[in-house]
């Protein structure tokens, strides 16, 4: 098989590589190539070698193919040979035809194992590294997952593991036994006539030099069409998702005009990657010629002064022409090992991404269930990005079984309390405790095991909604998750949809509303049953009247445990134990809504905001 | 295949592709010859002369043959990347141009995959037509015809042999192809394990459910490795077969050769030279093979394709173009509504309302009770499905649809933002903005507070859909987004959710000075949000409930007087 595709083209299979990162545009078009081509290589390589088994039973297989291709035709000169001009030998014709059919069936019945083994190993192997990405990609640290690009580490998932995949299973087979080949006939060659040798090597340096010369080409254009090509693919990643808001500004001819475009822009740089790419093989055709002009020259020259036979030079030339032909396969073939060593190095550039670490974490002493919920925020400083602080200086103490609200402008850092208390960032400097242990010190999964959290963009996975709510505890019988339901008040809305509990949630959730979304989130956290509960702007969606509703649910869901709640609306959170006003990354107020009102401070002045309608 | 006459335009290409291919071909076929006659005539005669001499030639000929091959490339090139990027254009433009019920029905993930994996399927697939199709057909049609101007009797094995390859050949496809769009989809589910956590990120971590998800993509992964090694299985059969009726006939070719030379018909020579051109016919029915495993792919692509390309928009344009009239009324005549595509109860009822020129109108209602999908009527979102909805008096169904939506101005739920800078965001409102207008809607949006903040202010880059922005801040972006398109109509979806109250307030301020005749309708769940607002609806269940002005619905409306006590009743006991 690998014989008939030589000529394929070259892949124009462009895997749509998106730029790594983001920031200003441009900056990326000067990523070029692989950094380190052995490097990433030996790692595919290592992932294939956990298949040992299968991966040394395909090189035997192909061991044994190249041997019967080159033993094939000099049992079928012998059986042509048999049948003379003076008469058929048929004894032995019968007996070379005999020996040929069962050296063919051995083979084809092999060339299945090759088959199959190939396909097993690129399987496997893909298979092997997409589970150890997905791990990777699940224990990042959610700093990494804010400030990627999503559809860039997809891309990662798919396009980069798929290239692999097809580089293990159509290029290993043709390298290996183009290896074997090019061996096994040097080593011929040298047999024959070391002098021949020596030029036919020299016109393989020079196919190296070519192919080198012609792969910086390719690869210039090849990497600005992948380029491109992920910028065009984030256009319509854009526009897709963010069609509604497209369509509600009539950008559509925007939108339609900029893709044009940047399709020009890409059919121009695929025009020349294809153009280099598909060269290669006919100019390639053209240097191995001369190669052979040459050893015909010469060859002819040294039989002219008797140095070597006839004989010698017509077997030479033969193998000289076997020798070539997988050198041609392998450059051929060396497109597509490049794409897939661009796609490894971009796999393992997240592989070897720090997870997040629990570096002094003791588990002993720290058990979920007897955790009984005092928070406190000791002079915690923080920024996402250096010298902008968030958080400055920021102390807050919670007792167990508070319910904290948190208030402030947007932007003040709500938020970030939030992300640090769940570690998914970590603090610059400072420490935060629970019951006195610093979160530092507790693995991060029983640490968020202990805090139940609502958000405000909810998620939801395209599964039941049974399975959404019992998301935290999967176990859960379906008498607990309807109880959950309807603590939440989403079981009426459940129980209207045609397939109620069973209803797949769907991507586009034109099936449900954002407040209803929140309802489930509700629900989920109620069924989670954590310590210390975090709602963060959780009901923002829900309509006061059904928060009302849920309001009585909430107080028993926030019983017996510390709660954090981040609101806007005043009803959320006025009989609040606490409530701490935070301006400028710091604590500037805390107490109870009359304390505060009395006070007339800041939280005096967003409470005017709100009711300045009523208040006059 | 619909698809082709996308290669139209390129046919110059399209022909010269295999033309210039079979000068290859022919190059190549000739090439031996030459070679033979080196070695025959030139070394084994020891005739220097001939071997310069036809050395020559054959350069010179293999310089051609190459360059038909880099030709070949070249025009397959222009005409299979003409062909997908015509075809890539006019996917988009459709895409551009589905209304909501089509989106959803197509998913936004598949519709990306749409655009940019089957399309470059597709266009893989003609490239790999223009080029190898022609080539081996010529190599397996000439084969035929030289093997039996050899011996007629050779034709007896090809009856035999060719009929046999193509059963087996036809059987295998049948049995894979199938399982080929299965593959497809266990893709897709491994890609939206993937998608979801990455999107998901917080919630996994907070709920401590990695093992859970690892799991869950454990069971998609390797759902998807075994439907792939079932079809590889299977095709793995494939060319071994292929191989041993190719062998077993060149062993019957041997024979019946065998007899020939003895009966005096034939030389050996011929013998081999039958053996080269059954391989090469054989070679080519392989070629086929691969051919039909493309084009099956190819074809899955191509469908999905014309899938989008060849729907029949559900919204149609009208023809009405208003002049420069700014009058914005909004009249819903006894409508009914129902997503597409769902059953049980419509989520609006037999509504009818007037909002009136200049007005500020607040819409109230429960979660679910249909205020989102009313206002999703008037730009035409979606249609009704009795009723009629009207602006300025036309319906909606009537006017030319890009000057409906210039009309209005809609702050959407869920504020998307798009990569670039923050004023060219902004400036989506309106194209030929200056800087000026930019800053006052960003200023009236309460959007200047902070973008003046940020290090590079409004030339600052906004990274990922405005990750690193808070909800305010992006509510606020698109906020001034819409104020500088200067609408007659702006419509707030709750788009003011995540702003602190006392930016929404400076806000409202902000409008009312600013926009002081524009009709505003908002959607909100803050009674304070709405309460200074000219009239209110309160919907419920789909049907409006009550409308009137803050106070008269304090005494008329019960529903009203609920939610109005669920916020502030607490409060003033507060102020007490």
């Amino acid at each position: 098989m690998a014989k008939n595709q030589k000529r394929q083209s070259i892949p124009s299979n462009n895997p749509p590589l998106r730029p790594m990162g983001r920031g200003p545009r441009g900056a990326m078009l000067s990523r070029e190539k692989p950094k380190d081509i052995l490097g990433t290589l030996k790692r595919i390589l290592s992932y294939m070698g956990k298949n040992k088994y299968i991966f040394f039973m395909l090189l035997a297989v192909m061991l044994t193919i190249t041997i019967l291709n080159l033993a094939a035709p000099s049992l079928q000169q012998k059986a042509i040979d048999t049948i003379g001009f003076n008469g058929v030998d048929y004894k032995n014709l019968i007996k070379y035809l005999i020996i040929l059919g069962v050296v063919y069936i051995f083979s084809s019945g092999i060339t299945y194992f090759q088959g199959w083994f190939s396909a097993k190993l690129s399987q496997t192997t893909v298979k092997i590294m997409r589970n150890d990405l997905f791990r990777k990609i699940v224990t990042l640290p959610i700093k990494y997952i804010d400030t990627h690009n999503h559809g860039d580490l997809m891309s990662r998932m798919t396009n980069d593991v798929e290239n692999i995949s097809n580089c293990i299973s159509q290029s290993i087979g043709s390298l290996f036994s183009g290896v074997l080949t090019i061996i096994g006939s040097l080593a011929i060659m040298i047999y024959y006539s070391p002098i021949l040798t020596l030029i036919s090597i020299s016109t393989i340096i020079l196919t190296l030099l070519f192919t080198s010369v012609m792969t910086k080409f390719m690869r210039k254009y090849f990497t600005r069409q992948q380029i491109l090509l992920g910028d065009l693919n984030g256009h319509i990643e854009e526009m897709v998702v963010g069609y509604k808001t497209v369509v509600s500004y009539s950008k559509e001819k925007d939108a339609i005009e900029k893709f044009n475009e940047m399709s020009d822009n890409l059919k121009k740089t695929g025009v020349k990657a294809q153009i280099c790419g598909g060269s290669m093989g006919p100019l390639m055709n053209i240097v191995s010629n001369v190669g052979f002009v040459l050893i015909a020259g010469f060859g002819g020259y040294f039989a002219l002064k008797g140095l070597i036979s006839i004989g010698t030079i017509q077997a030479f030339i033969l193998y000289s022409k076997q020798f070539s032909r997988p050198i041609n396969e392998i450059a051929n073939q060396y497109a597509q090992i490049q794409t897939a060593v661009a796609g490894g190095e971009r796999i393992f550039a997240v592989m070897d991404e720090e997870s997040e670490r629990d570096d002094n974490s003791n588990d002993s002493e720290f058990v979920t269930d007897e955790v009984s919920g005092n928070i406190s925020f000791k002079n915690i400083n923080f920024s996402y990005v250096p010298d902008k602080p968030v958080l400055k200086g920021f102390n807050l103490d919670i007792k167990s079984g508070q319910k904290i609200a948190i208030v402030g402008a947007t932007g003040s850092g709500k938020t970030t309390v939030v992300n640090l208390l769940t570690r998914f960032y970590d603090i610059d400097s400072g420490e935060i405790e629970i019951d006195g242990v610093n979160i530092k010190d507790i693995p991060k999964g029983k640490l968020r095991e202990t805090i139940g959290i609502v958000l405000q963009d909810t998620v939801l996975f395209s599964d039941t909604i049974r399975t959404n709510i019992a998301y935290a505890k999967p176990q859960a019988e379906l008498s607990e998750i309807e109880s959950a339901a309807k603590t939440a008040n989403a079981d009426r809305f459940i129980s209207r949809l045609p397939e109620g509990y069973d209803t797949i949630l769907s991507e586009s959730g034109s099936n449900l509303s954002q407040g209803q979304r929140q309802l489930l989130a509700i629900a989920r956290a109620v069924l989670a049953d954590p310590k210390i509960l975090i709602l963060d702007e959780a009901t923002s969606s829900v309509d006061t009247r059904t928060e009302m509703n849920i309001q009585s649910a909430m107080v028993a869901l926030m019983k017996n445990r510390t709660s954090l709640i981040i609101a806007h609306r005043l009803s959320t959170i006025i009989d609040a134990d606490k409530i701490v006003v935070i301006d400028d990354g710091r604590v500037v107020e805390q107490g109870n809504h009359e304390e505060l009102l009395d006070k007339k401070g800041c939280y005096y002045n967003l409470y005017q905001n709100q009711f300045a309608g009523i208040a006059t | 295949m619909k698809l082709i006459k996308y290669l139209k335009p390129y046919w110059i290409f399209t022909l010269l592709t295999p033309l210039s291919m079979v000068g290859e071909v022919l190059v190549d076929l000739f090439q031996p010859k030459l070679m033979a006659k080196i070695v025959d005539e030139g070394v084994v005669a020891g005739n220097m002369e001939l071997i310069i001499h036809t050395g020559i030639m054959m350069m010179l000929l293999i310089c051609l043959g190459g360059l038909c091959g880099v030709g070949s490339a070249a025009f397959s090139g222009m005409a299979s990347q003409g062909f997908s990027r015509d075809l890539r254009n006019d996917t988009f433009k459709k895409v551009m141009g589905l209304s909501f019920e089509q989106t959803d029905k197509f998913t936004t993930g598949s519709l990306v995959t749409r655009l940019t994996n089957d399309i470059t399927q597709v266009q893989q697939f003609v490239d790999f037509a223009l080029r190898m199709l022609v080539r081996d057909t010529i190599l397996f049609i000439g084969g035929i015809i030289m093997m039996l101007s050899l011996d007629i009797n050779f034709g007896l094995v090809l009856v035999c042999v060719l009929p046999i390859e193509m059963i087996f050949m036809i059987i295998i496809i049948r049995k894979a192809t199938p399982i080929f769009s299965i593959v497809q989809k266990k893709l897709d589910k491994v890609n939206s394990v993937v998608q979801e956590n990455v999107a998901g990120a917080r919630v996994v971590k907070a709920f401590v459910r990695e093992e859970h998800e690892s799991e869950r993509f454990d069971k998609a992964n390797v759902d998807l490795m075994q439907t792939n090694l079932k079809v590889m299985r299977i095709m793995s059969v494939l060319n071994p077969l292929l191989m041993i009726i190719m062998n077993l006939s060149v062993i019957s070719i041997i024979l019946i050769g065998g007899f020939q030379v003895e009966a005096g018909e034939m030389q050996v020579g011929q013998i081999m030279a039958a053996i080269t051109y059954i391989t090469q016919i054989l070679l080519g029915i392989m070629m086929i093979s691969v051919m039909f495993q493309l084009i099956s792919r190819a074809h899955a692509s191509a469908k999905r394709i014309s899938e989008v390309l060849f729907i029949e928009p559900v919204i149609k344009s009208g023809s009405y173009v208003s002049e420069d009239n700014k009058i914005g009324t909004v009249s819903f005549k006894n409508i009914s509504f129902k997503y597409p595509g769902t059953n049980g109860d419509p989520v609006i009822k037999n509504l009818s309302v007037d909002i009136k020129s200049g007005e500020n109108f607040a819409i109230l209602g429960a979660t679910g009770s249909g205020k989102s999908s009313l206002i999703n009527l008037i730009p035409r979102f979606y249609d009704v499905d009795e009723g009629e909805v009207l602006v300025d008096g036309v319906n909606v169904k009537d006017y030319d649809i890009d000057c409906l939506r210039k009309k209005i101005g809609m702050v959407l739920q869920k504020s998307e933002l798009f990569s670039g800078t923050v004023s060219e965001n902004i400036s989506w409102g309106d194209n030929n903005a200056s800087r000026e207008e930019i800053e006052k809607a960003a200023k009236i949006a309460q959007a200047d507070e902070f973008v003046s903040l940020m290090p590079a202010g409004y030339d600052g880059y906004i990274a990922e859909k405005g990750a690193s922005l808070s909800g305010g801040q992006k509510q606020r972006l698109s906020i001034a987004r819409s104020i500088l398109k200067k609408p007659e109509i702006l419509i707030f979806d709750d788009s003011t959710s995540a702003l602190d109250l006392g930016t929404e307030s400076r806000l409202q301020r902000a409008l009312d000075e600013n926009l002081k005749d524009i009709t505003v309708i908002k959607i909100a769940q803050r009674i304070a949000s709405v309460m200074n607002c000219d009239r209110i609806a309160v919907l419920e269940h789909g049907s409006l409930c009550a409308i009137g002005t803050h106070e008269e619905l304090l005494k008329t409306s019960d529903v009203y007087r609920d939610i109005y006590n669920s916020q502030m009743k607490s409060s003033e006991e507060g102020e007490k």
